[in-house]
């Protein structure tokens, strides 16, 4: 053993963790960026201070969404006025509502309940106020 | 000693190979069996607390490894150290000779 060898091992350890660290989150946010195939289109329009729902027959909802449990659905979400935030903080779900542009989510509800949405973007007065429900209901 | 040193940076190195191996093949495994199943839809909220809690992990365990070196190299070269009660070959000067 050289006099620099648990130097050496020291940077060889560090710098392998963090490969991993690097390796493993691009793998994953991989994973969670793929949209499956099947998966049913929810239209969402943030404006203050309430949240619209659009299924895709065409129904809308507003300040509350029906889904079903075991269905894929996948989020295109936009804002008619301000900067707002699309928030399902029971399944991890958020994403940016921006005017002008579409962003996506998607997830798989797996157990039925009702869930809080909420505006996770400061949007004006009311944005405190800016919620709704989720309800996931048995696809039977 | 310097046996005794050699062998516990072998088993220091044994434990780290031992770690990091675990890391990569674990989440090999849990593909294997994923693989095997019916028509399954990946788990968004699972994956994100997972991954979560294992980078959570690796951050404790680097800053672990960094912090304790700091300790050892504070303890160990400070003035009061037995090992450090005679002058070192640079002190004496015999290093130039």
């Amino acid at each position: 053993m050289g006099h620099d060898t648990a130097e050496w091992v020291y940077v060889g350890v560090i710098c392998g963790i963090l490969a991993w660290v690097g390796a493993d989150s691009w793998y994953v946010e991989k994973l969670v960026d793929d949209v499956p195939k099947d998966a049913e289109v929810i239209k969402v329009t943030a404006q203050q201070w309430f949240w619209t729902f659009e299924h895709k027959d065409g129904t809308k909802e507003v300040g509350q969404l029906h889904l079903k449990k075991g269905q894929p659905y996948k989020f295109e979400i936009t804002s008619k006025d301000v900067n707002h935030a699309f928030n399902m903080p029971d399944w991890v779900i958020m994403q940016d509502a921006i005017p002008g542009r579409i962003n996506k989510a998607w997830f798989v509800p797996d157990q039925v309940g009702e869930f809080p949405i909420q505006c996770r973007e400061y949007c004006g007065l009311l944005h405190y106020n800016m919620r709704g429900t989720l309800y996931i209901e048995d696809n039977k | 000693m310097k046996t005794t040193s050699i062998q516990s940076m072998k088993s220091i190195l044994a434990l780290l190979a031992v770690s990091l191996t675990a890391l990569l093949v674990l989440p090999l495994v849990n593909l294997a069996d994923a693989a095997t199943g019916e028509k399954e839809y990946v788990k968004l909220r699972n994956e994100i607390w997972n991954l979560f809690f294992r980078m959570t992990t690796a951050a404790f365990v680097v800053g672990a490894v960094v912090s304790g070196t700091i300790i050892w190299l504070v303890w160990r070269f400070r003035e009061s150290h037995p090992k450090n009660k005679a002058p070192t070959k640079w002190e004496t000067g015999e290093a130039a000779h």
